[in-house]
């Protein structure tokens, strides 16, 4: 049964995949097409090579950093919709969580998949209903001096701030090490991106359950 | 009218919404019919819609002040297209900025020329789609290991549960620590006062939100204490900014 499950998800998570990369692809065709316009090749590859360099490699530490805890189906949901440190990693999480189910387990892999999808809808309308509606007020919400501007500015710290609460209380003894490693590593490396950082703090975390099991501390 | 934001461009980014919202449905029928097999609650479920909904609103409004900053440059259709396929915020402003300074740009001003239009749309797409071309050869393979590994032996069991704690608490740590040391390129959001007094706001409503649950047994409330913790912590940050002298608030250590 288990294994049957998880070979459907991936099944379908290969199609829609190849589907996405189809779509994708086809949007820069369609655009040069359209507007008969193509880019002078060696002027996007001198783009591409920077872009390349940068995110691909990036690209590779996030599959193995994000694929375990996404869940399948959650998984290639988060890939094609993306943000997925600011938004589907920590709401997989939270539905998790709050459902009392682990991951990697029929029950864990249904629940996160479901919280992503609802995740993705949610972005997805009001992303598109705030380029629509409200485009032209925005600016004056997001902009220099409102009221709100804070508010967005700190969503981040607020958003893990509460995550970490509820995980921290249950795991004290797991926490510091992987936040003194983080602090360290940007005492060095300020700007570093927060994908490439959780992989060394996640690396940081995972051996200290490993040296904490060994001294049966856990 | 401007060719960044013709009807043919609105085709496009409504076909994207429309294949990203078909596979989301897709993903969400699949799933909650087998959590009805697998005997999870209908109220379970629902909470997981309705909580998963709020804590998605407050960081969707930051994606889409992203849409608007980069719309000076693109026109509010293509950030709108790549902030709903794979974009994040972080990349996409990146991917924008390098290629318009590869021609000479910036991404203050509009681009007129609609050459430098689809350099940019194919640098930012070429760029994002690495993990889409990676994951049909390694997301199934990996998960597998990881399931037997976890599903070998009791104790093996018990390890696996600490493992993926860890690994989350990985996860949340990377962003305490940027609260507590880090910087990014464009200046905003460097740990400082706020950081650390956002962070500490949304983590003790949490804790409080948590104890008033148990305490008066409101289940029903458990599922919407991280959303709130949040907005809390949003609405923290929006206080402080009132009330507080500008060079508490502005005070950053890094």
């Amino acid at each position: 049964m288990q294994k049957n499950y998880f070979d459907k998800v991936h099944r379908w998570g290969i199609l829609w995949n190849i589907g996405a990369l189809l779509m994708l692809l086809s949007i820069p065709v369609a655009v040069s097409v359209y507007f008969n316009a193509w880019p002078e090749i060696n002027v996007l590859w001198s783009v591409l090579s920077k872009l390349m360099l940068l995110y691909w490699v990036t690209a590779v530490i996030e599959v193995i950093t994000y694929v375990p805890m996404l869940g399948a189906g959650g998984t290639y949901l988060s890939f094609v919709t993306g943000n997925i440190t600011n938004l589907k990693l920590p709401v997989g999480l939270a539905a998790m969580e709050n459902a009392k189910v682990r991951a990697n387990t029929e029950e864990g892999e249904v629940v996160s998949t479901i919280a992503i999808g609802v995740s993705s809808i949610t972005t997805t309308v009001i992303i598109a209903v705030g380029v629509l509606a409200f485009a032209p007020v925005l600016p004056y919400i997001t902009a220099e001096g409102s009221a709100f501007k804070p508010a967005f500015e700190w969503v981040l710290p607020a958003l893990f701030g509460a995550l970490g609460a509820s995980y921290f209380a249950k795991h004290w003894k797991l926490v510091p090490l992987p936040v003194i490693i983080g602090v360290i590593v940007l005492i060095f490396s300020p700007t570093m991106g927060v994908g490439t950082l959780m992989f060394v703090t996640i690396v940081a975390a995972v051996a200290g359950v490993g040296v904490l099991y060994k001294l049966k501390w856990l | 009218m401007d060719f960044k934001e013709s009807t043919f461009m609105y085709v496009i980014a409504l076909g994207v919404v429309a294949f990203v919202t078909l596979q989301s449905v897709f993903f969400i029928v699949k799933s909650w019919k087998h959590a009805k097999e697998l005997g999870i609650e209908k109220e379970t479920l629902k909470n997981t819609v309705v909580s998963s909904i709020l804590f998605t609103v407050a960081p969707a409004i930051s994606i889409l002040a992203t849409v608007i900053v980069l719309a000076n440059a693109l026109g509010i259709v293509l950030p709108w297209i790549r902030l709903t396929v794979i974009g994040n915020l972080a990349y996409e402003t990146t991917a924008a900025q390098t290629a318009v300074e590869a021609m000479g740009g910036t991404l203050t001003s509009s681009i007129s020329d609609v050459k430098q239009f689809s350099t940019v749309t194919w640098a930012m797409t070429i760029g994002s789609i690495a993990p889409l071309l990676m994951l049909p050869f390694v997301c199934k393979k990996l998960q597998k290991k990881i399931g037997n590994a976890v599903n070998k032996s009791e104790s093996a069991a018990k390890l696996g549960d600490a493992i993926s704690a860890a690994a989350f608490i990985g996860i949340i740590a990377a962003f305490i620590a940027r609260a507590i040391a880090g910087t990014t390129s464009d200046g905003v959001g460097n740990a400082g006062f706020m950081s650390i007094a956002v962070l500490i706001v949304a983590m003790v409503a949490m804790v409080i939100l948590e104890t008033i649950c148990k305490k008066f047994n409101l289940e029903k409330l458990r599922p919407f204490t991280m959303p709130i913790a949040m907005f809390i912590g949003m609405g923290s940050a929006m206080l402080f900014e009132a009330v507080l002298p500008e060079n508490i608030v502005n005070f950053v250590w890094r």
